[in-house]
Parts: C-alpha cells; structure tokens; sequence
C-alpha cells in the first residue's frame, strides 16, 4: 500500500497556515516542513502550492516580504499575521470536529435488534 | 487634465504588473534552484537536479497565470486583454463597426449636446445673488392675461409688506442715444434705485444706481448693462463718467454713465442700458406717476430673510385684494383681476422649459433608436459568433468570462461612439444655443463644459452594459445550449424575438418622431405659402427713431414730411410714406388697441366697447404698400394738427360695425381710459375711407378690426418705408444721406425689405422644422439600417428553409414576398405601437400645458407612409438574396 496519503481538498489552506504558524517560511521551504512534520506522507503538488500563497497573502492571513535563504539566496519569505492566526484556531477547531465525528461514524459496529 | 491622470495611472499599472511579473520569476527560480541544491546534495549531477526540480515544480506558465488569477486585479487586467481583443474583432468588421459606431454617436452626441443646453439654460442658476429668493410680480384680467403694473398700483401694493424685502421696478423705453458713437436708438429700462439691489447684482466697473438716484431732482445716471459695454463699447473702462444725451418721447435729458453691471440676464426685455427714472420725462409726469391704468412697469422682489414664497403669495394676493376693493370703479369685479407672483428663475425658463423639454425627450428617443439598432447588430452578430461562444464555453470558460468579453466589445464600441459623439456634440450645442436663444436669453453666449463630457460617458456605459447584456449566453446545458458541431447559423427563437422587440421599437420611436417633425413642418409650410395681404419683396423699412431733442412737436412733423418728401424724389423710388410700426417687427407697438365708439353704427350691446388695432400712418402708406383704397380718400398734407379730425378704417370695421351702411363720413371716438395718458385725445373724428384688411402682425392674416390714424395729427412716427423699382437695398445709402442732410444725428437704422423682415420672424418656425426634421431623419435612417439589418439577419438563419421550400416548388416570388411581409409587419406594428403611444402621451401632456397642439391626421398619415416605404425598402434587399438561394447549395450546406 501507498505510504503516502491523498491531499483532501481544501486542507491545503490549514497545512500551509500551520506550517508557517512555527516560524516563517518559503515556499519551498513550507513544502519541506509540511513533507517533514507529516513524516513524507503528506506530499504536495508544488504548482498548487503558489496559488495558495497567493491566494493566502489577498485573502490577508500572510504577510510576504523577501529575505535571504541559508544558502544564500534571494527568497520570499511568508508569515502569519494576526488574520492568520485566528483563521488557523478555527480551521483546526473545524478540522478536529471533522476527525471526531468521522471516528465516530467509522467506528460504530452494527447493532442486533 | 483628468484624462492625462487617467492614462498616467494606466501606464503605471501596466508598468506595476511586469514588475510584479518579474517578482513571480525571481520566486518561482528560488524554490526551484533550492529544490535542486537539495537534490544535488543528496548526490545527482546539477543538470539533472535542476530538471528533475523543474518537473516536479508543474507547468510554469500554468502556475503563474493561476498565482497572477489569485493575486486580485485579474478582472481589470483580463478585461484589458478582452478589448484588445475586441479592437481586433471589430477591425475585421468594418462595416458592422462603422454602422454601429456612427449609430452610437448620434445618439449620444445628440444627447450631451441637448443635455448642455437644458443645463445651461434650464437647470444653471441665475447670476443673480440668492437667485431662488427673487420673484417677479405680473397681473391678469379678463381681456389682459398678462400686464405689467402702474405707479400707484406698486405704491399700494408695495406699502409694509412683510414677506417681502424689497420691490425693484423697471420699464422699458426706447432712448436716443447722442453720444455714445453714432446717434442711435436703445433699448433701455428705467430703473428706481432698489432695483439692483433687489435683483442681487454687483457692479463690475463703476456703481450701480441706489436711493440716491430717485427723486426728481437727482442728476441723470446710466448703467451699461455688461454685453453692451463689451460689444458696442468693446469694453472701454474710461466710458465712465461720460456724459450723454438721452432722448425719449417726452423729451430729452442727460445723464452720466456711473457703472457697468456685471453679465446677467436681461428680464423681461433686452435692455443694453438702464437709467435712472430722472431721465425720463414720461415717468416723472403725472401719467406714470397718477394714472392707475398706466401699465408699463415691471415689479421685482426680493423675499425677506425666512419668509417663503408661498407665504409672499398669500400676503400680495391679500394686499392686491385690498386695492381691488378700494378702486371698484378700475377694477370691476367682472374682470377678474389677479396677481401672480412667481420665481423669477422660473419665469425667465418659462418659454424655454417646455421646447428644450421636447428636444430632450426627442434626443432620448433618437438614443433609443441608436441602442435598439445597435444592439440589433450586436445580437446578430454574436448569434453568428454562437459557435466560438460555445467552443470557448466547453473548454471552460465560465459565463461571466463570456460575458465579459462581450462588455469588452460593447466598451470598445461604445468607446468609439463617445468620442465620435463628442466631436459632434460640439457644433450642436452652437447650433442649440442659437436655436434656443429665441426662447431664452440665457442659451446666448452657452459655452462648452466638461459636463457635456460626462454626459456623454455615462451614455455610453448604459449602452455598454445595455449591449453586453442583451445576447444569450451558451447555457451549461447542452440540450437547451447550441452545438458547436454545425457550422451554419441557427438561430434560437429567443434572440430572434429580441431583435424583432428591437425593431419594433425603433420604427415606434421614428414615427413619433417624424410625426411631430410632419406637425411642425406642416405649420412652416402654411405660414410660407400665406401671402401676405400687401407688397413686401419691394418694400424697404427703415427705423428713423423720434429725436425730439430740442425741437418741437411741429419740427418733429416736418422733419418726417421733409424726409419722406426728398427720400421720394431719389431714383429708383416709387413711393415713400412713414409709420410708427415696422410690420411683424415692432411687436411693441403693433399689440396697440384701443376701444372705440361710433356715432350711428349700431352697437350690438351695452357691454364694452369694441377695440381696434391702433395704427398710425402718413399720407401715401396704402400706396406705398400696394394696398387700394375701396372708398374715399387717402390722408393728405391738409390732415395736420389742427384740422379737423380724420380716421381710416379697415373693411372688418365697417363690415362688422357698419352692416351695409356707408361708413364714409360717419364718426368714430377713442373711448379708452389708456387714451389720456398717450397723449390721444377723445374728440371725435371722421371717417374718410375704408382700406382692405391689411394685417401687419400676424404672419397668419386674420380679421383684426384695425383704426389709421395720420400721422400728421397727434404724431405718432419713426418708420420709414420706401417702395423701391428694382433692388431696395441698393437705395440704402442713399437715403441715409438723403436724411442726414435733414438732419445730421439722425439715426438711420435696421434697413430691411418687408420680405426679410417677415423671413427673420418665421424663423423660429423654421429651426422648429429644421431641428425636429433632422432628429426624424437621423431617426428614420436608422431605423432602415436596422430593419433591413434584422431582415438580412434572418433571411440568412433561414437559407436552408428556404431552400427546402425553392427545391419543393415554392416559387422565388413566394419567398420574396413573404420576407417582404415580415418586414411590413414589423413596421406596422411599429407604427401602430407609436400612434398608441403617441396619442396616450398628447393627451397626457395636453393636461399640463394648454398651448399643446395634436399634430392633424395629414402629418401622421405621410409619415405612417414613409416608414411604410422605408420599412419595405429596407425588406428588399434581403427578400431578393432569399428568392435568390440556390436549393442544392443551401441543402449541401447543412
């Protein structure tokens, strides 16, 4: 079996916000957080990823200014604002309500009557 | 200005975007190069690290337009792109662009231009200061429905008003100018000292009169009004302080020019100078200031702080009451006397309000007609453009993008329209302006301003989002949506219905149009095929103005007799005679009538006597005017001050006073209370003759009883009139030189032949006829394009039908005539939808004003006729090319 888990939809917005939630990031460097902390079973499409960002910065959850790699180069780095950090409480409080809830319903066995 | 900022602001957001274009590169190669140092680390070759980075990173492109997409001004940026788009499209098509264009900017054009002129004439406040707290005062009574005021009159009604600060009085009086350049006659007003005041005008030179110019001891003061200083005086400050001679018919004084008034508008007549009441003799007399029926001054007010109009209203309506009551023997309750008291902003728009009205509501209807014909062309052609539309919406374009790109094409196209109409609009408002300065005094002098600009713009937006929004979009469901499989046209039922709605408005509003151009062309047509009841190709009438300056009423005489003497002497004259009228130019003094009485005619009743035109004309007039005398004798020198008293009268008179009798030698006596103060007197006099009706003021003759006067008794004068034997306007400068001999600073003005006179005074018929004409012809213009446009359109969409029905055996004719009858109903439902509507709006606007006229069934019937033809006209084309499809090639075709 395929160690690697699918991306549900529209769970890419939390994984992105959580990641950069531990200090700031980027781009690439989110993609190796998220690969890391997920122990490489969560692997994002790195095309999706940018739109996101973006998407991210209009929506005013991150702050983007540029900065210097630790190699050495030019690079965007992205972080959370205060937006943001309200934003991810909620989406991991729905998140957990979600898992909960789908535990819940997976686990029930049948019953006789 | 705010156009350059505009553009400047454009090319920065371009500039802002490959900037941020360039941001997105440097991002993007970043993560790729530290993906392959990572790579590279973990032991791969550096090229193919980097490929392997790049594979994995997606397509680059794809990912840029989606991070571009989430970054927000897309729209604005994809819209761009969506009108160059449309620029391209509609280069393709030359045709549909140019109809469509030049469409759009008539309409708007014609919109803006009217909206100017409605806005610098209507809706623009007055110079005046707190221009909606000054009012003017008219009164009315059964036989004058609109008067102005006597002295006593103000003096009662003036006296403690509370509502009312102020009242202003003004009369208008013809002075002879000695002084100021050639000799010549203004027309002036005669002012108190609050009228400026009351009026809220200030001074741009100088001072204005006050208080301390009334009074019959104060010296004589003039005030230029502001066109006159900058035309006549081509703005020459040092015209202050001078001194000049003012002449009128009572007398001459002089008077000092002490200021000039700032540019405003001249109310309720055309005054180039107002003086005060001190030079002129008349109003310190005891005619002005005694005669209660002595009406010829104008009353202005200014409302006191807080109160209101209404409540002025209420307060003069209960003053004037009281003075009703207190002169029983003036003013007899059977004639109804009222005052009116209105705004004055209202009363200077009250003749322009109701024409400027109906041009806009014609303009609105021509940029009906100009969206209906476009968004006629625009809804054929993107039901042609149906397959591009539903191959772009399979392959993912949502309906707003299609929509989109169809308001990018419409702005493009209504960008165009904007700027072709406002290149129009421009000379139209010159042209508006002119034409409405007939109306009102403040359309003189309109000027261009940015709100034409505005106007225009947001006309061409509603049109915009008007044309992008008409098409039908492809549906998401195919079964409803059309496929892109077939090639040919198919046209839904939908968008066919909409272009004949289209169509049928347009012919609608055209035939309104036409129909109320037909009412007024009619009207020019009568008035211009009307002959006039005596000779006017050859007649010259030249304004010799009384200069009674030092001379007495004897040498005044003489002087006329003397000129008309000599100036009948020069070659090339028939005949001379004077008057004190210039016919249909001298409204002022034409209006003149009196009552009279008659010694032994019968009077039909006890009620008031009857009125006659007034008029008063020198031996030789009849003469000189082509008209015969049908019994009696003309004036001649005997009929001077003096001896006995004679009249002429016209045929109405002895026809409906007289009833067969002999009228010759009977007696006739001026019964008017108005007689005393004109210096007239009420003896009898005797009638000499009877002259045919000769109407001088109407353009239309009409059977006004009318009662001559010589003017060698009771002299009353200032027109000269001379029948020439060839040109008339070749003896000019004979004349003049001929009158300056008699008396050198005498004014010898405004020469013109009878005909032009009579030409000049239809020419508000004329621009009627000429402005509404030309709206219906625009109109009608493009109400073919677009009937013959929806026509072609759908014989086009049916060339298969067609060609099934030639290859069954219908006959070409067949076909023909039926898409010949399409059109025709479309334009008879048209037609018939205009004369609906026509007939529920001229009797919903016949409720509001009485002058409203509805146009006779002639006009409605040609112009029902026209857009018959033209509708048929229009059908011929694409019925020919339908008769015309080939069976095999159009069944193939499928």
């Amino acid at each position: 079996m395929n160690p690697q888990a699918e991306l549900l939809p529209g769970t890419l917005d939390l994984l992105i916000l959580k990641a950069v939630s531990l200090g700031s990031l980027h781009g690439y460097g989110i993609l190796l957080r998220i690969e890391q902390i997920s122990g490489g079973a969560l692997l994002i499409e790195q095309g999706a990823l940018y739109p996101a960002l973006f998407r991210l910065v209009r929506q005013g959850y991150l702050k983007a200014s540029w900065g210097t790699s630790d190699n050495n180069r030019r690079a965007k780095y992205y972080e959370l604002n205060a937006g943001g950090r309200k934003r991810l409480r909620e989406e991991e409080e729905a998140w957990n309500r979600v898992v909960a809830a789908m535990t819940l319903v997976l686990g029930a066995e049948a019953v006789q009557s | 200005m705010k156009l350059l900022a505009y553009l400047r602001s454009l090319i920065s957001a371009v500039q802002h975007r490959n900037h941020e274009d360039g941001d997105l590169d440097e991002e993007f190669l970043a993560h790729i190069q530290s993906h392959a140092d990572d790579l590279e680390r973990s032991g791969m070759p550096r090229a193919e690290a980097e490929r392997q980075a790049r594979i994995a990173f997606g397509g680059y492109a794809r990912v840029k337009e989606e991070c571009r997409e989430e970054r927000g001004g897309f729209w604005f940026e994809s819209l761009w792109k969506d009108i160059s788009f449309g620029l391209r499209m509609l280069y393709k098509n030359p045709g549909f662009t140019a109809v469509a264009v030049i469409t759009l900017a008539l309409g708007i054009g014609a919109n803006a231009a009217i909206f100017s002129v409605v806005r610098g004439v209507l809706l623009r406040p007055l110079a005046n200061q707190d221009e909606d707290r000054l009012l003017y005062l008219r009164q009315s009574a059964t036989g004058d429905d609109d008067a102005a005021f006597s002295i006593p009159e103000i003096k009662d009604i003036g006296a403690n008003l509370k509502t009312i600060k102020e009242l202003g009085t003004l009369s208008q009086l013809d002075f002879t100018v000695v002084g100021l350049g050639q000799p010549r006659e203004i027309s002036a007003g005669v002012a108190d000292g609050n009228y400026f005041d009351v009026m809220g005008l200030k001074p741009v030179l100088g001072r204005l009169l006050n208080p301390g110019d009334d009074g019959p001891n104060a010296a004589g003061a003039l005030v230029l009004t502001y066109r006159f200083w900058t035309t006549s005086m081509h703005s020459d400050p040092t015209v202050i302080g001078k001194t000049v001679r003012l002449g009128s018919f009572e007398g001459t004084r002089s008077a000092t020019i002490v200021g000039v008034v700032e540019p405003s508008v001249p109310y309720p007549i055309e005054t180039q100078i107002i003086a005060n009441i001190v030079t002129s003799p008349h109003h310190l007399s005891a005619t002005m200031v005694e005669g209660r029926v002595h009406r010829m001054t104008e009353v202005f007010a200014r409302l006191a702080p807080g109160a209101e109009l209404e409540s002025a209203r209420a307060e003069l309506n209960t003053v004037y009451a009281g003075m009703l009551t207190a002169h029983p023997e003036v003013y007899k309750p059977s004639d109804h006397y009222q005052i009116t008291v209105t705004r004055m902003h209202d009363q200077i728009n009250s003749r322009a309000r109701t024409i400027l009205w109906v041009l806009f509501a014609a303009s609105g209807l021509l940029f009906v007609i100009a969206c209906s014909n476009v968004a006629n062309l625009f809804l054929a052609r993107t039901v042609r453009r149906e397959p591009e539309l539903a191959l772009r919406s399979a392959l993912g374009a949502t309906k707003a993008v299609l929509r989109r790109s169809l308001l990018a094409e419409a702005l493009v196209l209504c960008g165009a329209g904007l700027l072709a109409g406002v290149l129009i609009a421009a000379p139209m408002v010159t042209v508006l302006s002119r034409y409405a300065a007939r109306f009102s005094a403040r359309a003189v002098g309109l000027t261009l301003d940015s709100s034409l600009l505005w106007i225009g713009v947001a006309l061409a937006l509603i049109a915009a989002v008007f044309l992008a929004f008409v098409p039908r979009l492809p549906s998401g469901d195919s079964s409803k949506g059309f496929g892109i499989s077939s090639s040919s046209v198919r046209i839904t039922g939908g968008s066919r219905r909409r272009l004949r709605i289209f169509a049928v408005t347009q012919i609608t509003a055209s035939f309104l149009l036409l129909a109320g151009a037909g009412a007024l062309l009619r009207t020019l047509l009568v008035l211009q095929r009307t002959q006039p009841p005596f000779e006017t190709a050859h007649v010259l009438a030249v304004n010799l103005p009384v200069m009674s300056d030092g001379r007495t009423p004897e040498q005044v005489s003489e002087f006329y007799r003397e000129a008309q003497r000599r100036v009948a002497t020069l070659p090339g004259v028939e005949r001379a005679s004077t008057s004190f009228a210039t016919p249909w130019r001298d409204a002022r003094f034409l209006n003149l009538s009196f009552s009279f009485a008659l010694q032994g005619a019968q009077r039909e009743n006890a009620l008031d006597d009857p009125r006659a035109r007034f008029r008063s004309v020198s031996p030789g007039f009849f003469e000189t005017m082509g008209v015969p005398i049908l019994e009696g004798r003309d004036f001649d020198d005997r009929d001077r001050d003096g001896a006995e008293r004679v009249v002429i009268i016209n045929q109405s008179v002895a026809k409906q006073l007289f009833q067969g009798q002999d009228p010759v030698n009977r007696e006739l006596r001026w019964t008017d209370p108005v007689m005393k103060f004109i210096g007239i007197s009420y003896e009898p006099r005797r009638i000499i003759a009877v002259v045919p009706d000769l109407d001088d003021q109407d353009l239309i003759p009409s059977q006004a009883m009318t009662v001559y006067q010589p003017t060698n008794q009771e002299g009353w004068n200032g027109r000269l009139f001379v029948r020439a034997k060839t040109d008339p306007y070749a003896l000019v400068p004979s004349i003049t030189r001929e009158i300056h001999e008699i008396a050198a600073d005498q004014p010898v003005e405004h020469a013109s032949t009878l005909d032009d006179i009579r030409t000049e005074v239809m020419t508000p018929d004329r621009l009627n006829a000429v402005v509404f004409g030309g709206f219906a012809s625009l109109a009608l213009l493009i109400s073919v394009v677009g009937v013959a446009g929806v026509l072609a359109f759908s014989v086009s969409g049916r060339t298969r039908e067609f060609g099934i029905r030639l290859a069954l055996g219908a006959s070409p004719r067949h076909v023909l005539t039926d898409v010949l009858i399409e059109g025709l109903v479309i334009a008879v439902i048209g037609v018939t939808t205009g004369a609906v509507v026509g007939f529920v709006s001229a009797r919903a606007i016949a409720k509001y004003t009485a002058d409203f006229q509805v146009p006779g069934a002639l006009p409605l019937v040609v112009s029902a006729g026209l857009i018959l033809a033209a509708a048929l006209i229009a059908s011929a084309l694409p019925a020919a090319r339908a008769a015309q499809v080939d069976a095999v090639q159009a069944l193939r075709s499928e």
